[in-house]
C-alpha cells in the first residue's frame, strides 16, 4: 500500500506512537491482569448514550454522539480502562448534482467514515484505509433502505462522519492488541454508532425516510453467554458478533453484519442486536422531540423579530 | 472519464414491473424459467492452472463472467513481541509441561495480519468500495475459524504469509461475490504448502520435494468431517420468496440481499455453520421510478397541480403494480427462513461445498 501514504505532508510514525506500555510490570506476575477492566453491567443492560443534533451549524443537519467510558475511577496505570465511543456526524444537501454528473433518476448518497488520526491506540492516516470504506459502505447500506431516494432526483446528499474516539478491538494490557491489525470487535460497535447518529442527522436534516433507523451491538461471549452492547475491553473472549441497523416500527433490518463462529443458529445473536439497537431508538425519539421543540421555538422567535424588524423600519 | 456505475441495469419501470410480479409468484418463475429458487447458475471450473503458485483455481460461470484466484504463500519472520502471559507461566512450575506440547503449540497463535487478500475487479480502482467491500467480507469468512491462520503458524519467529489475489476476468455483470468466493474456496482447497523438515525454533528448512507437500486444509480418508473453507452464497428476497445466486436482472427488483458465509459441518455439529452474514444494498434502490396512466397527460391523465399533490398520488400507488423502488429492510423471519435453508442438512451451503469438492476428485 505504498500509493496509499500521503505525501503532502509531514507524517508521523507509521507505526503510530502510544503510551509505553511495558512486558512486564515491575510489580508481580498477575499485577496486569488485575487491572483487567470487568463488565459491571448486566448482560442486557446498555451503556449510557449522549445524543444531540444540530452542533454544526453550516451544514443542513448535523449529530454528535458519546459513549462515554464505564469505569471512572482514577488507574493506578498507564492503560486505560475501558475506550469510549464519540462520533460527529454531518449532512451536506440534499442539493443538486454538479452539472457534469450522469443522470439520477433517485437521490444520490454518499457516506464517508473517517476515523481522526488520535481516534484509536493506533494511529489512522489521513487517507481512508480499507476498514473506513468498509464501514462507509455498511452504513450506505443502513440508510439507502430507509431514505426515500426517488423523491429527490437528480440531487445528491453526502453524510460524512467523522469518529473522534472509537472503541479498541481489545484492552490495550493484552498482548495481542499489540499487533495492530485486531480482532475487528470494536468496528461494530462503531457501525452501530454510526448508523444511529447518521440516523439523528438526517432527521436534523430533515431529509423523508420511511423510519428512523438505530444501530445495536449483541456478542457471544466464550461460555455462550449473550451480552448486549459488548465493550470489547471488557470481554476477553468475544466469538461472535452481530451489529444491525434496525427500524423498530416495521421490525425490519436494513443493516446486518455479523461474524464470527455462530454456529448453526444465529436467530438469538440477531434479536439480541435488535434489542440493543431498541435503546438507541428510545434515546433518539428523545432526541427527535427536543429537535422538534428547539426549531418550532426558534422559528416562533424569528418571526416574532421579524415583526420587530418590521416595526423599526417603519 | 466519469467514474464507472456498478451494476447499472437498463430496465424500464414496465419490465421492472413484470420481473417482480413473476419473482413474487408461488412458485416463483425465474429470470431463467428453467431454474428453481435453490438452482445455482452452471459452472466451468478447474484447479492447479497457475504453476507458480501454491494453489489456485479458474472458475466461468454460464452468463460469461471469470473469476480466476491464485493463492501464494511466503516465509516471514514474525516481530517478536514480549508477551507478559507466556514469561509469567514460563516461571510457572508447569513450564516443562508447556515445552512439551507440540502440535498443540500452534493453537491460537495465528494473527489475522497473516492473510493478505486482494480483488482486482475491472473498471475499479482497488480503494472503490466495491472491491473494499467483497476483499473484507471474504477475507472476515476466512479468519471466523482460527484454524486457517493457526496452520500458518510454523515457530516462534517464522510463519507463512498467504496472499491471496482474485482477478475478476469479466467485467462484474451481476454481483461477483459468490462466483469469487466459490473461485478462493476451490483455490484454497488445493493449495499445499512445501513440507516442513526442520523442529521447533530451528530456521526453517523444507523438503523441496513437491509431491511431499501437505495441503493447506488438511485431508483425511473420511473426508466429510474435515475442516473447509468457508463458502459465500447469496440470496435475495423478493416478495415472499427467498432465491438463491440472482442474476443482474433479478438483482434489480430485489427486495434486499444476503451475502451468507458458511463453512462445513465438522464432526461436531452436523449442519453447516455460519462464520458471517452481511446485507448487501440491492441496485434496485436506484431503479427509476414508473409514472402511472393517471398522472400522465399524454396517456389521458393529469399531471398533478403542485409537488405535494404528486406525493400524495404517488403513496397511494403501493399496490397497483406501477413499478417504485423497494423501501425498507428486510423483515426478521425472512433473516432466519435464509439462514435455515443454507444451513440445515442437505441444505445449500451443503449442496455447494460438496460440488465443489467434487471438482477436485473428479
Amino acid at each position: 500500500m505504498a500509493a496509499n501514504t500521503d505525501r503532502r505532508r509531514i507524517n508521523a510514525p507509521s507505526g503510530g506512537t502510544s503510551a509505553p506500555v511495558f512486558a512486564k510490570p515491575v510489580k508481580e506476575y498477575g499485577y496486569l491482569q488485575s487491572l483487567r477492566p470487568n463488565r459491571t453491567r448486566g448482560p442486557d443492560e446498555l451503556r449510557k448514550t449522549f445524543l444531540q443534533t444540530g452542533v454544526v451549524p453550516s451544514a443542513s443537519g448535523s449529530a454528535y454522539l458519546e459513549v462515554p467510558t464505564t469505569t471512572t475511577s482514577s488507574q493506578p496505570s498507564l492503560i486505560p480502562p475501558t475506550s469510549s465511543l464519540k462520533i460527529a456526524a454531518s449532512i451536506q444537501g440534499p442539493k443538486p448534482l454538479p452539472r457534469s454528473a450522469p443522470f439520477s433518476p433517485t437521490l444520490v448518497l454518499t457516506t464517508t467514515v473517517k476515523f481522526a488520526p488520535f481516534a484509536t491506540r493506533y494511529r489512522r492516516g489521513y487517507i481512508r484505509d480499507s476498514a473506513e470504506r468498509d464501514l462507509g459502505v455498511h452504513l450506505e447500506t443502513a440508510l439507502r433502505g430507509v431514505i426515500i431516494g426517488e423523491r429527490w432526483p437528480k440531487s445528491g446528499v453526502e453524510v460524512v462522519i467523522t469518529i473522534l474516539e472509537g472503541d479498541e478491538d481489545t484492552w490495550w494490557g493484552d498482548s495481542k492488541a499489540e499487533g495492530g491489525a485486531g480482532s475487528g470487535w470494536g468496528l461494530l460497535n462503531v457501525l452501530a454508532g454510526c448508523i444511529t447518529v447518521a440516523s439523528a442527522a438526517i432527521m436534523d436534516a430533515g431529509i423523508d425516510c420511511v423510519d428512523m433507523v438505530a444501530g445495536g451491538v449483541a456478542a457471544i461471549t466464550g461460555d455462550g453467554q449473550k451480552v448486549l452492547d459488548p465493550c470489547p475491553a471488557e470481554h476477553q473472549d468475544i466469538v461472535a458478533a452481530c451489529a444491525v441497523g434496525y427500524l423498530a416500527s416495521r421490525d425490519e433490518i436494513t443493516e446486518l453484519w455479523l461474524k464470527g463462529e455462530v454456529g448453526a443458529d444465529p436467530d438469538t445473536l440477531i434479536e439480541g442486536a435488535t434489542h440493543a439497537a431498541m435503546g438507541s431508538v428510545s434515546v433518539l425519539r428523545e432526541v427527535l422531540l427536543e429537535n422538534i421543540e428547539t426549531k418550532t421555538k426558534a422559528a416562533k422567535e424569528g418571526s416574532k423579530r421579524k415583526l420587530e424588524d418590521v416595526e423599526m423600519t417603519g | 472519464m466519469a467514474p464507472p456505475q456498478p451494476q447499472q441495469v437498463n430496465l424500464s419501470p414496465a419490465e421492472l414491473s413484470f420481473l417482480r410480479s413473476t419473482l413474487c409468484q408461488a412458485p416463483p418463475v425465474r429470470f431463467d424459467h428453467t431454474k428453481g429458487p435453490k438452482d445455482f447458475r452452471s459452472m466451468r471450473a478447474e484447479y492447479d492452472v497457475l504453476p507458480g503458485a501454491n494453489g489456485s483455481a479458474r472458475v466461468a460461470l454460464e452468463d460469461g463472467t471469470e473469476a480466476l484466484v491464485g493463492v501464494k504463500a511466503e516465509v516471514e519472520t514474525s516481530q517478536w513481541r514480549p508477551s507478559p502471559d507466556a514469561r509469567g507461566s514460563a516461571l510457572a512450575p508447569d513450564a516443562e509441561m508447556r515445552d512439551a506440547a507440540d502440535d498443540e503449540d500452534a493453537k491460537g497463535k495465528g494473527q489475522n495480519s497473516w492473510i493478505e487478500m486482494s480483488v482486482e475487479i475491472p473498471g475499479f480502482r482497488d480503494d472503490d468500495s466495491l472491491p473494499v467491500f467483497l476483499a473484507s467480507m471474504l477475507t472476515e469468512s476466512l479468519l471466523a475459524s482460527g484454524g486457517l491462520k493457526d496452520r500458518l503458524y510454523i515457530n516462534t519467529r517464522f510463519h507463512w504469509k498467504l496472499y491471496i489475489d482474485i482477478l475478476l476476468l469479466s467485467p462484474p455483470l451481476s454481483y461477483p461475490l459468490a462466483l469469487l468466493s466459490m473461485t478462493t474456496h476451490l483455490a484454497l482447497l488445493t493449495s499445499r504448502l512445501p513440507a516442513l523438515k526442520s523442529e521447533k525454533d530451528e530456521d526453517p528448512l523444507f523438503d523441496d520435494d513437491w509431491d511431499a507437500a501437505v495441503f493447506l486444509y488438511p485431508k483425511s480418508k473420511a473426508s466429510a468431517s474435515d475442516d473447509k473453507p468457508p463458502v459465500i452464497v447469496l440470496a435475495m428476497g423478493v416478495g415472499p420468496n427467498i432465491i438463491f445466486d440472482p442474476c443482474m436482472e433479478e438483482l434489480a427488483v430485489a427486495d434486499s440481499v444476503l451475502a451468507i458465509a458458511c463453512a462445513n459441518a465438522t464432526a461436531s455439529s452436523t449442519r453447516a455453520r455460519i462464520v458471517s452474514v452481511r446485507t448487501i444494498d440491492p441496485p434496485s434502490h436506484l431503479t427509476p421510478p414508473g409514472v402511472p396512466n393517471s398522472m400522465n397527460s399524454a396517456t389521458g391523465g393529469t399531471v398533478p397541480a403542485s409537488s405535494a399533490e404528486a406525493l400524495t398520488q404517488r403513496e397511494l400507488l403501493a399496490n397497483s403494480g406501477v413499478w417504485t423502488p423497494p423501501r425498507g429492510g428486510m423483515k426478521r423471519g425472512l433473516i432466519s427462513q435464509v439462514v435455515k435453508m443454507v444451513v440445515e442438512e442437505g441444505g445449500v451451503a451443503e449442496e455447494v461445498i460438496s460440488a465443489l469438492q467434487a471438482i477436485e476428485l473428479g
